[in-house]
């Protein structure tokens, strides 16, 4: 038995430990602790991946320790296909967002802490097998966003109008308070939901415990389905983006400092959708079939819905930020497909959109530090003082639309595929129509920022990428080409989940009683 | 056996080597900032390419048929998609075309892009490497999903190319427009890919299907076409595209990448013969293109633009020939037009180096100045017009031939009638730019370099002979051809390449600034589709948006503000009951009791 996985998610949080006891002012040494913490848990990724058997597939590298026996709680670890890449990927985004944060304005220690302390909760959700310790690390990935929004995040002014006008009377609407209030509370309703899903599975096992494993194999009375899939939908799912409980992220990934913006829309989003597959689909698979037409129904709204509020936006991080909810309904249309390559699909999806959008949101912040502005209409002809970030930005734009060659493409496609083979093949029309107005914007957005006369006066001299800041454009840059290129890296080991999960729901699903309920 | 021997590693060849510099010179910026040696990196991996092209037609005709495939995606642990490469007659031939072109255009670049800077050459030819790779990903996939990510990523070459100036406007705008038309119209093939999935389980270039589904796959497959191949009416990309460099004009947009549009039809064959209904749609919309464009060609100011135009209309042609079902005829003009038009647009380039201007206005008389450059723009001109003998005769020839008969006559007499057009305004060109008096600007023109007047020599070879070939292409692609100067359709074409060539002659050799078609003029300056389209992106695309942007902000997030806004309100309005006095509370408490005990005894 090796100890990789708790080492991965540990690494981050006595990192974060070792930050207490460091002055404020010794800034280079909170980096580097931050840095090495961060990169033993990329390591640790690597190595998962590369330890995996992928022939074998199913959960492997088990650790368990128990904590609260009598209720069945056990601080509980392993691996699937599904956890290798999305480990991966959490290793990637922290490892170059920590790089992306070397500039951070005031108060270093306690944000290089409390981004430590966010991503071990990361970790913790995709390698926890049981329930308990799922929700306490999904719980501390998502709390310390309220702090560091409030803290280190931007304002913007949002003008008072529509039939809710007077709402202004008490918020200030689009400050970095109002967003950072709005996203913790709308995902601390959609945690209770969570919960409250949790205790009907604990109660509804018989077996009382919270393991995975154990409630996965256990029978469920179809009431009890019912009520926990709906909940573990729009618990997890608001994380997750989806409508219409998604517009905690415009103004929450707008008011983030960048670093942030990778984490949250990069990996946190993704816990949303992990949590209604992994918990939802895979526990409660009746209900999951019952509810799945729904679920990618409102899935294909959040992609053309997402595509075309992106395509109205004049700031760019908002752009990037509705762009997020867009590409996010693909992961969730993907797992309600419930076909093999829609949830390969979902899965490389949550990969493929969280590298693009950490690559966004790093060059985001690198313009905006040097440019102090992201509207779009004052900029222009950027890629003149600053090429590399120009070209990193375009390929991030190509990720988006999903073109081949991209990690992007492989994702989108397959949950086109799945759609296609679907009962609901006609999901694929909004999806495929929501990937072309990305081309829209994302095209019209790189035009106007990069393209055109080179720019004149307060922004003739800005500078290209420095130093660390070169960190996240490569190292996001190429794995996006890569797993593009070849995406049998990843998508061999999720593939393997994919089929043991789905095997579950569709056998269950075909079972002769669903079919009467038809 | 000998490697070299093995089609399998030519084709590989052909695909890596390009790839190879284009990798390096992203890799290696020191080497891309300075210019030079990119081009030098760059011609090399063509090179490369195009003597594995070369050696591997040979081998094909020794060896036959090859494919090599590996799994590139699987579910449930079965694969779904491979890619690899697949070497037949058809894609050999195509990669032997795509390769020499490729070649040619590169050389004439290092020359025609040398005042760039440094860094903007490099740039240049790691795109062009990066082209090379795409376009022959394309050309040798074993399946249709290989087809289409090369098909898009040639559409991101052409983004980046025709953009390559980014910071004129109107280059940065032309590249945007031409992306967006084609992924409009590539949503045809993605939907076409998955049509295509769902009812064979596969990718296959030679799947059976059922007649619906045949008709649905093919149609669908058809609009990326439309789209890439710029026919009406997305076909208003192509014109603006004009706007990157010259010889990106020559490759791309004449010779290679608008032709793979023809060349995906060719490939799914045995799809499109399944499908009779598609195959006439097709028939309707080439045939209409190739008027319509040719009508444009004729009053075009700029040369560049005659030749888009032009471009279109002939793309037009293999069209009509794929959908009157002889594939093997729209492959053959696909082949001999590749030749003639990058001949052409290259000429074009050497005219444009030497006056510095895109407009027939400035030019005149240049053919006492560029006798060479005359001499090749002269050759494809002919070519394209039709003149019996050269290469252009022969294929479009084989077009109007698969006409014959074809819905009363009326396709084949509108392909005649372009021919003529096609003459007539290649007679214009021929007499604004090379002959008559010298202009002011062609005063001071001198003849193009070798490395650039080298690569206009040898696309004049073909554009000669290449007709002569017709019959060994058909054998290597499973096919029977011969040439014919006797017939109907052979005469009439004739009469009409030379009628247009003479009408032309006669109104522009007198009076420059003849104008024969007013209404045309005036239908291009409103340019009627164009403006539609405009008018769908603003209107449709980014009003719904903005109505939606609105939307989210003020109505769906104004919900949730407003939940947030009651909650705080109902708090506040209740908050007066916690007074804080114990008196206030034992108060309520005693009520409370007295009301439950009311309760209890009504109950």
């Amino acid at each position: 038995m090796n100890h990789w996985l708790s080492l991965i998610v540990a690494a981050p949080a006595v990192a974060a430990a070792l930050l207490l006891v460091l002055k404020n002012e010794q800034k280079l040494a909170i980096r580097l602790v931050s840095l090495v913490g961060a990169t033993v848990s990329l390591v640790g990724s690597l190595v998962v991946a590369a330890q995996y058997d992928r022939a074998l597939g199913g959960f492997q590298m088990l650790e368990s320790f128990p904590l609260v026996p009598s209720y069945g709680i056990h601080l509980k670890l392993a691996v699937d296909g599904w956890g290798v890449a999305l480990l991966l990927l959490t290793g990637i985004i922290i490892v170059t967002g920590v790089l992306a944060s070397w500039s951070v304005p005031k108060r270093d220690k306690e944000f290089f802490l409390l981004l430590l302390v966010l991503v071990a909760g990361v970790f913790g959700v995709f390698v926890a097998q049981d329930l308990f310790v799922f929700f306490l690390f999904y719980e501390i990935a998502v709390l310390p966003m309220y702090l560091l929004i409030g803290i280190w995040g931007a304002s913007h002014d949002v003008k008072a109008a529509g039939p809710f006008k007077y709402v202004w009377k008490r918020f200030a609407v689009g400050g970095k308070e109002y967003a950072a209030m709005k996203l913790t509370l709308m995902l601390l309703v959609g945690s209770a939901a969570v919960l409250v899903g949790m205790l009907i599975l604990w109660n509804g096992s018989g077996a009382r415990t919270f393991d995975m494993q154990v409630l996965e194999n256990a029978t469920f009375s179809r009431t009890a389905q019912m009520w926990a899939f709906p909940l573990f939908w729009l618990g997890f799912g608001s994380l997750a983006g989806v409508f219409p409980f998604h517009t905690w992220s415009p103004d929450g990934h707008a008011s983030a400092p960048t670093a942030v913006s990778m984490l949250h829309a990069g990996v946190l989003m993704k816990l949303g959708a992990f949590g209604v597959m992994r918990i939802g689909m895979v526990l409660v698979p009746d209900a999951a079939e019952v509810w799945a037409p729904l679920v990618g129904t409102v899935a294909v709204i959040n992609v053309l819905y997402g595509a075309f509020c992106a395509a109205s936006q004049t700031d760019l991080k908002y752009i990037v930020a509705y762009s997020s909810v867009s590409h996010m309904g693909v992961v969730m249309l993907g797992a309600a497909t419930l076909t093999p390559n829609g949830w390969n699909g979902a899965v490389y999806q949550m990969v493929a959109h969280g590298i693009m959008t950490g690559l966004f949101f790093a060059l985001v912040g690198l313009v905006y530090e040097r440019a102090h502005t992201r509207a779009i209409a004052k900029m222009g002809g950027f890629a003149h003082p600053m090429p590399a970030v120009a070209a990193f930005f375009t390929l991030a734009c190509l990720s988006s639309l999903g073109l081949p060659g991209t990690a992007g493409f492989v994702a989108e496609f397959l949950v086109f595929v799945g759609a296609a083979q679907s009962e609901h093949w006609w999901w694929t029309i909004p999806g495929v129509l929501g990937a072309f107005v990305t081309a829209v914007y994302v095209l019209r957005a790189c035009k106007s920022i990069f393209w055109g006369p080179a720019p004149k006066g307060e922004y003739a001299h800005l500078q290209d990428a420095q130093r660390t800041e070169w960190a996240a454009p490569l190292v996001l840059g190429s794995a996006l080409v890569l797993f593009g290129f070849w995406p049998r890296f990843l998508l061999d080991s999720i593939d393997g989940a994919s089929a043991t999960f789905l095997s579950r729901v569709v056998t269950v699903a075909s079972a002769p009683d669903m079919e009467t309920n038809k | 056996m000998n490697a070299l021997n093995d089609p399998i590693f030519l084709a590989a060849v052909a695909l890596l080597a390009p790839i190879g510099a284009a990798l390096l010179l992203v890799v290696l910026p020191f080497v891309r900032h300075r210019g030079a040696p990119a081009a030098g990196l760059c011609i090399f991996g063509s090179v490369l390419a195009l003597a594995a092209a070369v050696k591997l037609l040979f081998v094909h005709h020794e060896l036959g048929d090859a494919r090599f495939a590996v799994t590139w995606i699987s579910a449930v642990s079965k694969p779904i998609a491979e890619i690899g490469l697949f070497v037949d007659g058809t894609s050999s031939s195509m990669l032997a075309v795509v390769c020499l072109v490729a070649l040619c255009v590169q050389v004439f670049s290092v020359a025609y892009m040398h005042d760039e800077p440094p860094r903007g050459y490099g740039r240049y030819f790691a795109y062009h490497a990066f082209f090379l790779f795409s376009m022959n990903a394309f050309v040798l996939a074993p399946n249709l999903l290989q087809a289409f990510a090369g098909w898009e990523l040639v559409g991101l070459t052409s983004y980046l190319l025709i953009g390559f100036y980014f910071a004129k406007p109107s280059a940065a705008k032309a590249a945007v427009k031409a992306f967006w038309m084609t992924k409009l119209a590539d949503m045809g093939f993605l939907f076409g890919l998955l049509w295509l999935f769902v009812a064979t389980g596969g990718f296959e270039w030679t799947a059976k299907l059922d007649p619906t589904v045949a008709v649905g796959v093919t149609l669908l497959l058809f609009l990326a076409v439309v789209g890439k191949s710029a026919q009406f009416p997305l076909h208003i990309w192509l014109p603006d595209a004009m706007e990157g460099p010259t010889p990106v004009s020559a490759l791309l947009h004449a010779a290679t990448m608008v032709a793979a549009g023809v060349f995906l039809i060719v490939r799914a064959d045995p799809l499109f013969v399944q499908a009779a209904t598609t195959q006439t749609i097709m028939l309707w919309i080439g045939a209409f293109t190739a008027v319509f464009a040719a009508c444009l060609a004729l009053v075009q100011r700029d040369i560049k633009k005659v030749l888009a135009y032009s471009t279109c209309s002939q793309l037009g042609y293999m069209v009509a020939a794929l959908g009157a079902g002889s594939a093997f005829a729209g492959y053959f003009h696909l082949g001999t037009h590749a030749f003639f038009k990058a001949l052409l647009f290259l000429a074009a380039g050497s005219v444009i180096h030497a006056v510095h201007s895109n407009d027939l206005a400035d030019m005149g008389g240049l053919r006492k100045k560029m006798p060479l450059t005359t001499l090749t723009f002269v050759i494809g001109a002919l070519s394209l017009a039709g003149i019996p003998g050269l290469a252009g005769f022969f294929s479009k020839d084989l077009v109007l031939a698969s006409l014959e008969g074809r819905f009363g006559w009326v396709p084949w007499g509108m392909l005649m009638f372009s021919a003529f057009l096609t003459a007539f305004y290649m007679g214009r060109v021929l007499c604004l730019a090379f002959f008559g008096n010298l202009s002011h600007k062609a005063e001071h023109a001198h003849e193009a370099p070798l490395s650039m007047s080298g690569p206009l020599i040898v696309l004049a070879v073909p554009s000669v002979v290449a007709g002569f070939f017709g019959s060994t292409l058909a054998h290597a692609v499973g096919g029977h051809y011969e040439a014919h100067f006797v017939g109907l359709t052979p005469i009439v074409a004739s009469a009409m390449a030379l009628a247009g060539l003479l009408a032309s002659i006669a109104v522009y050799g007198r009076n420059r600034d003849a104008r024969v078609a007013g209404a045309i003029e005036g239908l291009d300056r409103a340019s009627a589709v164009d403006r539609l389209w405009e008018l769908g992106y603003r209107r449709a695309l980014l009003g719904v948006s903005s109505v939606l942007g609105w939307i989210d902000r003020y109505v769906i997030d104004g919900l949730m503000n407003f939940t947030g806004y009651t909650t705080i309100e109902a708090g506040a309005a209740v908050r007066g009951a916690q007074t804080g006095r114990m008196r206030h509370y034992l108060v309520a408490v005693v009520l409370g009791a007295v009301l439950v005990a009311v309760m209890g005894l009504v109950a």
